[in-house]
């Protein structure tokens, strides 16, 4: 069955190159480290070389007697400042864990700042930091869960434990299941602790305006909005006081999103006790130390099925490292409510624990527990098959959702698999695969010998038909229930699966001062109320993980601007926005202009992490954009005294619909007759249920057995998210999201020796992966409407990273299970040296004879 | 001989056509002069070690990390950076490919992409797949994955093949 | 990021940079600079001094000398992997220097730069050893001339004395029937070996071996002889189990570490699996 791929202006018209990389291209990108403020001063952190220690005193005096020193700081300065501790957004089950920006008392984390100075020459930055004395006494370290449970050392001693997070998801008797199941197996799976490593580190400047008491703030990061709420609550100062805004930024991949950072309100400090503006760089060492790690999972899990391979039971248990925590460490929750993925397993028991060690916290990392999530399952289901002799695809086949035609629910899985059969040329890569085992029995492995492993994964929700099944859950952590929202897992501008109902029931809320009319978004479900989970930095108005704003303004020239509250870097937005307004406003690509990054400029706003910004800013786009559209031709209908139904837009003019190719009157004809400059729109538009993307993945790779080196061969994706609005920015998402987890798959690891000491922290020793480690990424479409988000998109910026560590893991475990051994490797990465263990502990000398 | 005691040490070299000169300590890095003293931030930091290659520009037609070379090094050499490629408003046919084929997200590894793709390309106009990736090894992308930057320097090298580098 | 403070010399001869090298303890040679820039920029190293010697005329060469080989110590490995007769002649010396670093680095990088580093883990110091170099060092009694097995003395430690210089590394041609291979196992194509393993191989009638070396990178604080394993096939027929035997003894002396890119025990095996294929690419290659 082929689904009748509707049409979608968006894809004909989308334009031959993206707006913004003109000056990308040319050097003239504007990148907060760019930025040069005359009499600009230099920030440098002194750092923790412990992992966990006391601080027991600070000596600036040889610093002070260099010419470049300007001026210190400590924790307990941030203190007589009454500054308050790094902003935390703990969810209601996790413990709010108390730091400042710099260490009080005691050092957490190798790389954790301790003091701070501020310094004349940026060549002077490291001289003078070396020249700060501390004394540390250096205290027990946990570095791994074990020691953390085992409470070698309290990592925050008001807490009594190191226990930070639990949840659970439960449904159904997962024990009952698995005693009576025909097949089932057990795993012990993990992904090690990882990161974003955006390719432009950090980076912050500050200027301070004595008169106003106000601070002009440009930093990188994923949200200004919640940057300012931030900065406001930590350095207790009205939010109108802080104007902050990022121009382009190089990559955040979740690490410049949610986390609370030192640097900007120490820099706002730094800039208000001297009077010079202050910029601050991260060293790329800096940026390994500090910036917010990923991953950090390990879950032991037994999956079971009947006879069929329908699979009846989903047990788990997760751990995980989160390091000292971050104000946005939810990513062990988003792993087990995404765990089950697109599959309905009516038995579940899934619980997740998370511990804090002295490490750097834990943060948002591409796919933020997702990926995890995906991978402990797609693991255990090729395990599982493997044990039930079943082919992994038509496993899969026999347990996605169903549904009985186009346009239900967020996927056809089967029509995804199908089109991964046919687009992969998958018979033929299992011939390959033959011919490769072939030759290696025949040869041994004493002449190279590669073998070829394939595997698959699929990502996306586990869409329910039968409304009964969902009230089954129980035991979810607090939330409301939505009526009719569909379940967590894979979603996009969702949250962690709580169940959100969209906007309050009850008065819009204005989204802009003069203006717009705004009419309450009443899509779906606007009837519940759910707990509101606000977003680390949500202003007051509780604006939410589901929502975000735009104004639409048009002048009499007819130039439109677009002003969101996402915040793209790297994601197309600047393109792809300007494409939702034109289409809408029915005005040529280039007189629109998307304008973001700006506090001032767009009071209210969420960002852009979480694959959230095409379904939620999108929405407020087109939704502004409709708004707009609606109050032109209102003015139009005025000035001709024309019925308004009857009236259309076009670039031209106003034209009746019926007949299109007259104008009756330019935009500026009206406008100048309603004497009006410019009219504007606005929206906050919230989602009134989640939205998913999906997708399946397969990898194709060699395995050098000897060596235990990989090489993927090649890689497809199929994946649905929903309508595009820029096929080509689609796939340019999915190509980066596959690599992010390659690297997370094959090579990256944040190694630490047994005190703490972070050893990856250069390019050199943490490695992600080169254009020679890449393999082809190919993507394939199919497109199932959002029926939650205007004009049907939904966000894609994760979903690459969601189901690649399980295809390549996968696939490397059917090479493995060629060798006849029965090695298996479940831990990412999955390094040669890991390989290697895993056949055998004499490694080739254990290979079967040929 | 040279000589230069640690504070200050002049240099002059030509960058982009344009001869010009400053006063740098020994110590400082190439990239960081052509950044900070010369204003042209096209030319981006992104580790500490050489890696990234965020920060490649072309030395007397050799492409280096300019991060990897002190200031007084280049005295005399004829330096190009990303701003130096296009004419006026007319992109150079690498800018071009790149745009066309979305060789691009985040943009901050972009320059040094362009200064590693035209140099293969000014060596090696007809390149296979595999040597387009090894003469980008030394330029880390993690938005891209790759793909498309491939497929603008192929994009890129049928073009100069055609026009030149005056674009086709 | 940024290294510690130095004064800067950019010496017009030879003589006059070994008189600097000889006034300051604290100086050091920089050439390309592609190893020590990154050191110093981590603080690892702090020269008080810098002399660079790219400056200093016709050190920068390869040329046919009769029976060997001289190339310049300030030869990019760019021009080495461009030249012919290293790819006809000096198969292990191909093979590494298409395998250092990337195209910047090797635009920069200079083989001279690479052997006075003398990282364990670098391509070009193990492939030298294999092609048994010969080293021609400068100071101010004049010019002395070191074999391989005795210039690369420890970890970042070579036989050039402080206030000597590298000018010229020479490579004795081969007899007929001979070649070599050097092979090498890292994460990704761009990183350091786990472990990298040179061949040279001379073969006699009745395809015994004549004459054989073996090196070994990442397995010590240098690049180091297999001399086990060559013991054993000197003399012996070419065959698989000879090869597979000679593999095995390889690791006898080696003492690779164990760090973040592989543990001492895998280290072991791949020096064995290497030293096979090391092998049998250069007898593969004897024409």
């Amino acid at each position: 069955m082929t689904l009748s791929v509707t049409t979608s202006k968006h894809r004909e018209e989308a334009p031959e190159g993206r707006v913004e990389d003109k000056r990308l291209l040319t050097g003239k990108g504007r990148f907060v480290d760019d930025l040069k403020l005359d009499g600009q001063a230099y920030m440098g952190l002194v750092r923790s070389p412990y992992a966990h220690a006391k601080i027991n005193s600070i000596d600036f005096s040889k610093a002070r007697s260099s010419p470049d020193f300007i001026a210190s700081l400590t924790g307990e300065d941030l203190l007589k400042e009454g500054v308050q501790p790094l902003s935390q957004n703990p969810w209601p089950f996790q413990k709010r864990a108390k730091r400042y920006h710099l260490a009080v008392g005691k050092a957490r984390f190798a790389g954790e700042p301790v003091a701070a100075i501020l310094v004349r020459n940026k060549n002077s930055i490291e001289d003078l930091i070396e020249l700060v004395d501390v004394d540390y006494e250096s205290l027990p370290v946990v570095t791994t869960i074990e020691e953390s449970k085992q409470g070698k050392a309290i990592v925050y001693e008001d807490w009594g434990t190191n226990a930070s997070l639990t949840s659970e998801v439960k449904k159904g008797d997962a024990e009952k299941a698995i005693a009576s199941a025909a097949f089932v197996i057990n795993a012990k799976e993990g992904i090690a602790r990882q990161v974003a490593a955006p390719i432009e580190p950090h980076a912050v400047l500050v200027a301070y305006d004595g008169k106003q008491d106000a601070y002009d703030v440009w930093a990188t990061v994923q949200s200004v909005h919640g940057t300012r709420d931030k900065l406001a609550s930590e350095l207790k100062k009205p939010k109108e006081k802080f104007h902050v805004r990022v121009m382009d930024m190089g990559g955040g991949f979740g690490s410049k999103g949610a986390q609370s950072y030192p640097e900007a309100p120490l820099a706002c400090i730094f800039a208000r006790r001297t009077g010079l503006p202050v910029k601050w760089t991260a060293t790329r060492s800096e940026e390994f130390l500090e910036a917010a790690a990923g991953r950090d999972e390990y879950c032991e899990i037994t999956l079971a099925c009947d006879e069929n391979g329908r699979m009846v039971a989903l047990k788990a248990s997760v751990e995980c490292d989160s390091g000292v925590t971050g104000s946005q460490a939810h990513m062990p929750t988003m792993t087990i409510e995404t765990m089950s993925g697109p599959y309905r397993i009516p038995n579940q028991d899934i619980t997740v624990a998370a511990y804090v060690t002295n490490k750097m916290p834990l943060g948002p990392v591409r796919g933020a527990g997702g990926p995890e999530g995906c991978y402990f399952i797609e693991r255990a289901v090729d395990s599982l098959a493997k044990k039930m002799g079943l082919d992994p695809i038509e496993f899969r086949r026999r347990n996605v959702s169903r549904r009985e035609g186009p346009g239900e629910g967020e996927a056809d899985f089967g029509l995804l698999l199908d089109t991964l059969v046919k687009s992969s040329r998958y018979e033929e890569l299992s011939r390959w695969r033959t011919d490769m085992y072939s030759k290696f029995r025949q040869q041994g492995p004493s002449h190279s010998s590669v073998l070829g492993g394939l595997g698959v994964s699929v990502t996306g929700s586990n869409e329910s038909e039968d409304e009964e099944e969902e009230d089954d859950w129980s035991g979810r952590p607090s939330g409301g229930a939505g009526a009719g929202a569909e379940s967590k897992p894979w979603q996009t501008g969702g949250g962690t699966g709580e169940k959100w109902a969209g906007q309050p029931s009850g008065e819009p809320k204005a989204a802009w001062p003069p203006g717009g009319s705004d009419k309450p978004w009443s899509g779906k479900n606007s009837g519940e109320s759910a707990e509101k989970r606000t977003w680390p930095g949500a202003s007051e108005e509780t604006l939410g993980f589901m929502s975000e704003t735009a104004r639409v303004t048009i002048d009499k020239d007819g130039k439109v601007k677009v002003y969101t509250g996402s915040s793209p870097h790297g994601q197309g937005e600047e393109t792809t926005f300007a494409q939702l307004a034109s289409e809408e406003l029915g005005v040529s690509l280039e007189n629109v202009t998307v304008v973001w990054g700006d506090t001032v400029l767009i009071p209210r706003g969420i960002g852009t992490f979480g694959s959230r910004s095409a379904a939620t800013g999108g929405s407020a786009v087109v939704d502004a954009s409709r708004k707009l559209k609606a109050q032109l031709i209102a003015k139009a209908s005025e000035v001709l005294g024309v019925d308004a139904k009857s009236l259309d837009m076009r670039s031209e003019g106003f034209v009746r619909s019926s007949d299109p190719d007259v104008v009756l009157a330019t935009l500026s004809d009206v406008l100048l007759k309603q004497r009006a400059d410019e009219v504007s729109s606005s929206s906050v538009f919230t989602l009134s249920g989640l939205s998913y993307s999906s997708g399946v993945h397969l990898c194709a790779l060699t395995l050098d057995v000897e060596l235990g080196k990989v090489k993927i061969a090649k890689y497809v994706v199929v994946e649905d998210c929903g309508r595009m609005i820029n096929k080509t920015i689609v796939e340019g998402q999915l190509h980066g999201g596959v690599m992010h987890a390659v690297g997370g798959a094959l090579f990256e690891k944040l190694a630490y020796d047994d005190q703490g000491n972070l050893l990856s922290s250069t390019f050199m020793d943490y490695n992600i992966p080169t254009a020679l480690d890449s393999p082809d990424v190919q993507v394939f479409h199919q497109i199932t409407p959002s029926t939650v988000t205007l004009d049907g998109v939904k966000g894609v910026g994760e979903s690459g990273t969601n189901g690649s560590y399980a295809a390549v893991i996968n696939a490397l475990n059917d090479a493995l299970s060629q060798v006849g051994t029965g090695a298996e490797v479940n831990m990412a990465p999955a390094t040669p040296d890991a390989i290697f263990r895993a056949l055998s502990p004499g490694g080739v000398k254990a290979l079967p004879p040929a | 001989m040279q000589r230069e005691k640690s504070e200050a040490a002049k240099v002059s070299m030509n960058v982009n056509g344009k001869q010009v000169s400053g006063s740098v300590e020994p110590r400082t890095l190439l990239v960081n002069f052509i950044r900070d003293d010369l204003g042209l931030t096209g030319t981006h930091v992104g580790c500490d070690t050489g890696h990234c290659g965020a920060c490649t520009v072309m030395m007397n037609g050799k492409t280096v990390k300019s991060c990897m070379v002190l200031a007084v090094q280049a005295r005399g050499a004829e330096i190009l950076t990303v701003e130096g490629l296009a004419q006026g408003d007319k992109l150079h046919p690498i800018q071009e490919a790149f745009w066309k084929n979305h060789g691009l997200q985040c943009g901050f590894c972009t320059p040094g992409l362009l200064m590693s793709g035209l140099y293969l390309l000014r060596r090696n106009p007809d390149p296979t797949d595999k040597e387009i990736r090894r003469s980008i090894e030394g330029n880390l992308c993690r938005c891209t994955g790759y793909v498309n930057v491939v497929k603008s320097v192929r994009a890129a090298a049928n073009s100069m093949r055609k026009g030149g580098e005056g674009g086709a | 990021m940024t290294p510690k403070s130095f004064d800067y010399y950019a010496p017009a001869s030879l003589d006059e940079a070994i008189r600097l090298l000889g006034e300051n303890d604290e100086a050091k040679v920089i050439a390309g600079g592609q190893s020590l820039l990154p050191m110093m920029k981590l603080r690892l190293a702090a020269p008080t001094a810098l002399v660079d010697i790219t400056k200093l005329p016709d050190l920068s060469y390869v040329r046919e000398e009769g029976d060997h080989l001289a190339i310049g110590a300030l030869t990019t490995h760019d021009a080495v992997e461009h030249n012919r007769t290293v790819k006809e002649r000096f198969a292990a010396i191909d093979d590494a220097v298409v395998r250092i670093g990337d195209q910047q680095v090797r635009n920069l990088g200079t083989i001279g730069g690479s052997a006075c580093h003398a990282d364990p883990a670098a391509d070009l110091p193990t492939a030298l050893l294999v092609s048994d170099a010969q080293f021609v060092i400068r100071g101010r009694g004049g010019q002395r001339v070191v074999p391989a097995r005795e210039f690369f003395v420890d970890v970042f430690a070579t036989a050039v004395g402080h206030d000597e210089i590298l000018t010229e590394i020479r490579m004795a041609y081969a007899p007929p029937r001979s070649a070599s291979a050097y092979v090498k196992h890292s994460l990704r194509e761009a990183d350091f070996g786990i472990a990298m393993v040179g061949a040279a191989v001379t073969v006699g009638d009745g395809n015994v071996c004549k004459d054989v070396r073996i090196s070994l990178g990442s397995a010590g604080p240098t690049p180091l002889r297999a001399t086990s394993s060559e013991q054993h096939l000197k003399g012996k027929v070419v065959d698989d189990e000879n090869v597979a035997k000679a593999a095995e003894l390889a690791v006898e002396g080696a003492d690779p570490p164990s760090d973040v890119h592989g543990s001492r025990e895998y280290r072991l095996e791949m020096i064995k699996a290497l030293t096979r294929r090391s092998l049998k690419l250069a007898l593969g290659r004897v024409k």
